[in-house]
């Protein structure tokens, strides 16, 4: 007679269920989310995630390291999204010191951004059918992310972590060949995005693993302060973007799109929108931009007034927030980092109740969560 | 009797050559393809030119591998599962007409010995699973039951309409029988529900529920290292080939066509399948295991059923 | 980019650190044969060098996805991706190892079958990176896994992943001829 087997939160696992451990080393946690799964066959009873496993330190540390340092270490948290990292740490230090940034270095800002989101979402597309059995969405994302990254690469030096904003404005300004690269990188972009719905989207079998699997509410999604393409899906345009407009988002003309069943389906499709839409805003913004400086004149060492601010921007999975506390020091006294996935991912035991253990993964995965920035 | 021992030798060999072959070509066949449609090459420096050696090397380092058994793991099913899994894959062999006289034995009742023999698969799969004592293993031998009746029935009764026109159960006979018209235009229902149950059977995309790797790891194998895993790998690339050649046998014609000798007929025509087969799997995803079950009891099998009624009115009366 | 052979690499690793492989069956055959099997066997060994898919943090994406993708595909040098570790030869540590994470890395690693190799890929995993001294991490996964290639950088480019595959082939051949230089 074995002892009793306790599931989660304590309880004793009723006869005929099993405890999973999905994670750390799963090949479809994204990372090393541990997920405890109580299972009766393939139906999931409940869900609970386990984190830590990712944990950095990374509010620690940065009370110890000076402002401008801490803008690469930012790089480290939605690794595939870096730029928005640096964007909102700058703009929160700048507002607190109320620097005024080169309109040329905005510009450049939310070009940069808007290509770091299109390959934040084709990472997210990609692992999404990963997730549902197809490999090889997965390796043409990666295709035409490599020309992504040859442009990144042009730019800002490096592939993924950028490193290239400053406070007060950005490292270095585009080369001259930039516009003609873009193009032909929305080329082959437009391609993608054409081949990877014939292949995929349109595909009986991915509609049926993915139509009103894992439902989000808007109600739901309110509720739990989910926002990004995960919290769109569900219905609500809630878009940093265009509610707040920070920066210059105002001068551009774009749609958010949005979906209407929450599903995992209407979260693919709404990246993929997001993507068109991402271009449209980088066109606007080449043909838009003035010349000029692209630095704001900052001193040697750095110091910010005592006080505390929250700034935030939409990063590809949501509103990424920085809260900081300044003592007038050279270092943050205190600095607290609103993750978009953390938050989204706390939704995840609301959606996977009663759905199958494949259900489960696909609902994961269509979360897009980066663990670096779940643990920070 | 001397020389019915050096047959059996002769034939033993052969089959054991033409499975180990198989392994070794499909499996480099199949990264090789996954590359051409992933935009990659596949592999490239073990052996040039395209790296033809890859698999063999693979072969050795798995020989060459630490044998691990979990302390959990019930040691004897452990042991025996991988048996298990290949002696039934060779068997099949058995059946096979690679040529108007080339097969091991033409048995009367062929296809039912063939069918008979590859539902050992599920067997070694639930055994395996069992006994390796991994909670992603168990998962993976519990979808196997779950599953089988699902495609087993329409398979065997999309069979039995074939087995109705030949009027025979002899693979052998089968053949001669499409000497004018290859079945997969009689019986264009029943190869589709054949070629999609067979996949089921195969465990390939988009039905590949026992070792979907991005929900079970590796399914039923998950603990298997070295030798044993690579006697699964040889069954499941033993398993594409031999049902390949069902395919081709039953409907499209086996061994004939015109100009080329038989035998190169037919071994074109099961890499032709077995290329589709490798096709499907990088480009579908994975249906859910309930999915596979709905389209097995709710299409496929009606599908079968009609189809066998029609065939038999066509036998009946024309 | 253009891939050497593993026999002209040169490498960079201490003389201590080539061990003596151990061959299955090897005292079965006999003794002028033994030397072939060890190349034999090293040769398999090298050319299927399987890692498992085990991405920690931001050197996963270049690592492990960029690098088996299109335009570097590690698949070349007959290197794919297991999602077990009971089938996987390589561990690549893409990422740092917290206290949390450091019992799962040795499990994983204990899990995997002999001969197995690590890669210890990035800064953090090579001696803690930016996140060195901080209250919750382990500064290297060489404290707690034996490593037999640092690959540095934050993160290493892919071709720099490369580099470090090629360095472990190296090392293995390196290993068959130990014997036969005797």
């Amino acid at each position: 007679m074995p002892a009793a087997v306790y599931g989660l939160n304590g309880r004793e696992l009723a006869d005929g269920r099993i405890l999973v451990n999905i994670g750390p080393q799963h090949p479809s946690t994204h990372g090393v989310l541990q997920v405890i799964v109580e299972l009766e066959g393939e139906t999931v009873i409940s869900a609970e995630p386990e984190l830590g496993y990712l944990h950095r330190c990374f509010e620690k540390i940065c009370e110890g390291w000076s402002y401008p340092q801490i803008i690469p270490l930012t790089d480290r948290l939605d690794y595939i999204s870096a730029i928005f990292n640096e964007w909102v740490y700058c703009r929160a230090v700048e507002s607190l010191m109320g620097l005024e940034i080169p309109e040329r270095a905005e510009y450049l800002r939310v070009i940069m951004a808007e290509l770091n989101r299109i390959g934040s979402h084709l990472i997210a597309v990609g692992t999404f059918g990963m997730d549902l059995g197809a490999t090889t969405p997965f390796t043409w994302v990666f295709r035409v992310r490599e020309d992504l990254l040859n442009i990144f690469e042009l730019v800002t030096g490096a592939r993924q972590m950028y490193n290239y904003l400053r406070i007060g404005g950005v490292k270095q300004d585009i080369p001259e060949e930039f516009p003609t690269l873009i193009e032909q990188f929305f080329a082959v972009l437009e391609e993608f995005l054409v081949n990877y719905e014939t292949l995929l989207v349109k595909n009986p079998i991915f509609v049926a693993r993915s139509k009103m699997v894992g439902v989000l509410t808007a109600e739901v999604g309110l509720a739990y302060a989910a926002t990004g393409p995960f919290l769109r899906a569900s219905g609500p345009r809630l878009d940093l973007r265009v509610s707040e407009p920070y920066s210059v988002y105002d001068r551009f003309k774009f749609e958010v799109p949005t979906g209407t069943n929450g599903d995992c389906y209407d979260r693919t499709v709404v990246r993929l929108a997001e993507m068109r839409e991402s271009m449209k805003i980088i066109r606007q913004a080449l043909a838009q931009m003035p010349a000029g400086e692209i630095r704001a004149k900052t001193p040697k060492v750095l110091k910010v007034p005592a006080g505390e601010v929250y700034t935030a921007v939409e990063s590809p999975r949501g509103e990424v927030g920085v809260y900081l506390v300044s003592d007038g020091g050279t270092s943050p006294y205190r600095l607290k980092w609103r993750s978009p996935s953390f938050v989204n991912l706390s939704t995840l035991p609301e959606l996977v109740k009663g759905t199958k253990l494949a259900d489960f993964i696909a609902i994961l995965g269509s979360i897009d969560i980066i663990l670096g920035e779940v643990d920070r | 009797m001397v020389e019915q021992l050096v047959w059996a030798a002769i034939k033993f060999a052969a089959v054991l050559g033409f499975m180990s072959f198989n392994a070794i070509f499909l499996v480099w066949l199949e990264r090789k393809v996954a590359g051409f449609i992933q935009y990659r090459y596949g592999p490239m420096v073990t052996g040039k030119p395209h790296g033809w050696l890859q698999t063999i090397a693979d072969a050795v380092k798995l020989l060459a591998k630490e044998d691990i058994i979990p302390a959990l793991a019930d040691r004897k099913i452990f042991i025996l599962a991988p048996l298990v899994m290949i002696v039934p894959t060779f068997l099949l062999h058995i059946v096979i007409p690679f040529g108007p006289n080339l097969i091991v034995k033409d048995m009367e009742m062929g296809v039912l010995y063939f069918f008979a023999v590859s539902g050992f698969t599920t067997l070694a799969v639930v055994m395996a699973g069992w006994a390796s004592n991994n909670k992603y293993s168990l998962l993976g031998a519990i979808r196997a039951i779950a599953q089988l009746i699902g495609y087993e029935l329409p398979l065997i009764i999309s069979v039995a309409a074939v087995v109705l026109l030949a009027g025979s159960m002899s693979t052998q006979e089968i053949v001669q029988s499409q000497a004018s018209w290859p079945y997969v235009i009689l019986q264009p229902i029943g190869f589709l529900v054949f070629f999609i149950a067979a996949l089921a059977e195969l465990n390939r995309v988009p039905f590949d529920l026992l070792e979907a790797e991005s929900e079970l790891v590796a399914g039923y194998n998950t603990e298997y290292s070295g030798m044993r895993w690579a006697f699964f790998f040889l069954a499941e690339y033993g398993n594409l080939a031999v049902m390949s050649a069902m395919i081709v046998t039953l409907f499209l014609g086996g061994w004939q066509g015109p100009i080329l000798p038989p035998l190169v007929w037919f071994l074109l025509k099961i890499y032709l399948v077995a290329f589709v087969i490798i096709w499907f799997r990088w480009t579908f995803p994975r249906v859910r295991p309930d999915q596979l079950s709905k389209l097995g009891w709710k299409y496929l099998l009606p599908a079968s059923l009609v189809n066998l009624a029609l065939t038999s009115l066509y036998v009946v009366f024309i | 980019m253009a891939v050497s052979e593993p026999s002209q690499q040169k490498i960079y690793l201490p003389a201590e650190s080539v061990t003596d492989p151990e061959i299955p069956l090897a005292n079965l055959v006999p003794a002028g044969l033994g030397v072939h099997l060890k190349r034999l066997v090293q040769w398999g060994r090298k050319s299927s060098v399987w890692y498992l898919s085990f991405g920690i943090a931001c050197c996963a994406i270049e690592g492990l996805m960029a690098a088996g993708g299109p335009r570097f595909d590690l698949d070349r040098l007959g290197s794919f991706f297991r999602a077990t570790p009971r089938q996987a030869d390589l561990m690549i540590v893409a990422g740092n190892v917290n206290l949390k994470m450091a019992e799962v890395v040795k499990t994983l690693y204990e899990q995997m079958a002999e001969p197995r190799y690590v890669l210890a890929m990035g800064s953090c995993a090579c001696s803690g990176g930016p996140f060195r001294g901080s209250y919750n991490m382990i500064d290297g996964v060489d404290q707690i896994i034996p490593v037999d290639v640092y690959v540095p950088g934050c993160p290493p480019r892919p071709e720099a992943v490369f580099q470090g595959i090629l360095q472990i082939q190296a090392k293995i051949m390196a290993q068959a001829e130990k014997g036969a230089r005797k």
